[in-house]
């Protein structure tokens, strides 16, 4: 960022002459610096995955939650502040089962998506007598995945407030490496377990620490079982199937 | 709050749904003041489920006591349509009670829908508009919508389905539903004729041997024909049904609006 320091820094929801909002850019910069998480959306359902940081050995890796369920049919991975990422999740499982209890049908992947991204812009100075509830924009970017009417979704949700519909996406620190290999990986006959190496293949090839069961994280999205974490065993049953490991 | 409970034991003689129970006495010189919010405005309607098609009928008369206010006043709603006459609409409401409160409510459930589309870019469901009535009726558990419900439409496998209301949201999916002022004439003629009840095979045993007769989907004009004839019955019977008798036949290619003369005594 060229136009490093201005005034236009300080105040959370103040344009720039050049019509920027600063705040909001930085909050997309703080999500390069998050672990990477990966989706891949094939016919049969979304696979997520994320890497773990182990900044020690003396670290439970299995209270590293960067996946996480928002309702039977929908999961979200997370990359940057893990902690914004909960009162999103949170406003999203709330919507689902509001949902369910006033229409009787499960909510859809892009309703909720959609539900998530009005959040994200309700930060700093709030009208007149209207509480705001953030003071700076989420240092957060989701990978949501889910099953509906219409088949397997993937979306992807920035603090912008903008949101996309991908076949495949990475984001945080390796997300640059991670949707280039992706690109040329992609397409769209691709099967669930063709679609949990890609994602492990691709993880692995960003990642600074060597991959293991351990550091890494996959869950998926299909109609048969909804939204599934991978336990210990099916992890390592997929990392055994990565080439040359 | 007398007239919600259409039999009455403190009134001798017939039961109108309308309060005319006896004043009691009060002493000389007494007022009474009191919030009366709601008027039974009478009138009965009818919902019948086939097997790809469903339909639902109501008079056009509005009562208010013995007066009559209105020979048309429609008890019939599409709901959910994206234009002004609702020509796409693929869901039928009807309501009887209250008229104002019925009103309130369609209006109420039609924003909903409209608002849902625009949400989640599909049409609303029956099945889900029939959910979302539920809990309207329920917010209000407590100064409720005087006002009996049903909901017409085809389900995701395009069978006729009917959902009906209490006043305070409990529903349920029938084959068939009368509601309103007539309702206790209507409901055992639709027991009888849709769904065969006291129906037995001749000479098919004795006693519990004998065979009750097998239920068929009936055809549209069957069911046509069964309307007409349960209002025929009803109006004959009870001073607050006449004057016309609005049906909606719902099915894949839409909703077809149907209106008939009815007795005007």
């Amino acid at each position: 960022m060229f136009m490093a320091r201005s005034e236009y820094d300080r105040g959370i929801n103040t344009f720039s002459p050049e019509g920027r909002l600063f705040q909001v850019e930085y909050s997309l910069e703080a999500i390069k610096l998050g672990s990477t998480a990966i989706g891949v959306a094939t016919s049969e359902g979304v696979i997520l995955g994320v890497e773990k940081r182990v900044t020690s050995t003396l670290l439970e890796t299995s209270s590293v939650e960067k996946i996480v369920e928002i309702d039977r049919h929908i999961g979200c991975a997370m990359s940057g502040l893990q902690a914004d990422a909960r009162s999103m999740v949170e406003h999203a499982r709330v919507e689902c089962q509001s949902h369910a209890f006033n229409y009787n049908e499960p909510l859809r992947v892009e309703s909720c998506t959609q539900a998530i991204c009005d959040l994200a812009l309700r930060f700093g100075e709030s009208a007149d007598g209207e509480e705001s509830i953030m003071s700076r924009p989420f240092g957060v970017a989701l990978l949501i995945a889910g099953y509906d009417e219409d088949g397997p979704s993937l979306y992807h949700a920035e603090p912008s407030g903008t949101f996309y519909r991908y076949d495949a996406k990475a984001i945080g620190s390796g997300s640059e490496g991670a949707q280039a290999e992706l690109q040329n990986e992609y397409h769209k006959s691709l099967s669930i377990a063709d679609a949990e190496t890609l994602v492990l293949k691709t993880l692995k090839q960003v990642m600074e620490e060597k991959l293991d069961s351990k550091n890494v994280q996959l869950a998926s999205v299909t109609k048969e079982r909804g939204f599934r974490i991978y336990t210990d065993e099916e992890m390592a049953a997929v990392v055994e199937r990565l080439p040359t490991n | 709050m007398a007239a919600m409970f259409s039999q009455n034991p403190l009134m001798n003689g017939p039961n109108y749904s309308f309060n005319d129970s006896p004043r009691t006495s009060a002493p000389e010189g007494a007022r009474e003041h009191r919030f009366d919010p709601y008027t039974d405005n009478g009138g009965s309607t009818l919902a019948i489920a086939g097997a790809d098609f469903t339909i639902m009928a109501g008079d056009t008369r509005l009562t208010s006591g013995y007066s009559i206010n209105s020979r048309h006043h429609p008890k019939l709603f599409k709901i959910g349509g994206t234009t002004a006459d609702q020509k796409d609409a693929t869901i039928v409401l009807s309501v009887v009670g209250f008229a104002a409160d019925g009103e309130a409510l369609k209006e109420r459930l039609d924003a909903i829908c409209k608002m849902y589309r625009y949400r989640h870019g599909k049409p609303m469901s029956v099945k889900a508009c029939a959910q979302r009535l539920s809990t309207i009726l329920y917010q209000k558990r407590f100064f409720p919508y005087y006002a009996y419900a049903i909901l017409g439409g085809l389900d995701e496998e395009g069978k006729g389905a009917v959902y009906s209301y209490d006043p305070v949201g409990s529903y349920e999916r029938e084959q068939c539903r009368a509601g309103g002022a007539a309702a206790s004439l209507i409901m055992p003629f639709l027991d009888n004729q849709v769904n065969f009840k006291n129906q037995y095979i001749p000479n098919s045993g004795e006693g519990h041997a004998l065979q009750e007769r097998e239920r068929r989907p009936l055809s549209r004009n069957e069911v046509e024909v069964l309307v007409k004839d349960a209002f025929d019955g009803a109006v004959e019977r009870h001073i607050e049904v006449g004057d016309g008798l609005q049906m909606m036949v719902i099915t894949k290619d839409g909703i077809e609006e149907i209106l008939m003369p009815l007795k005007r005594d």
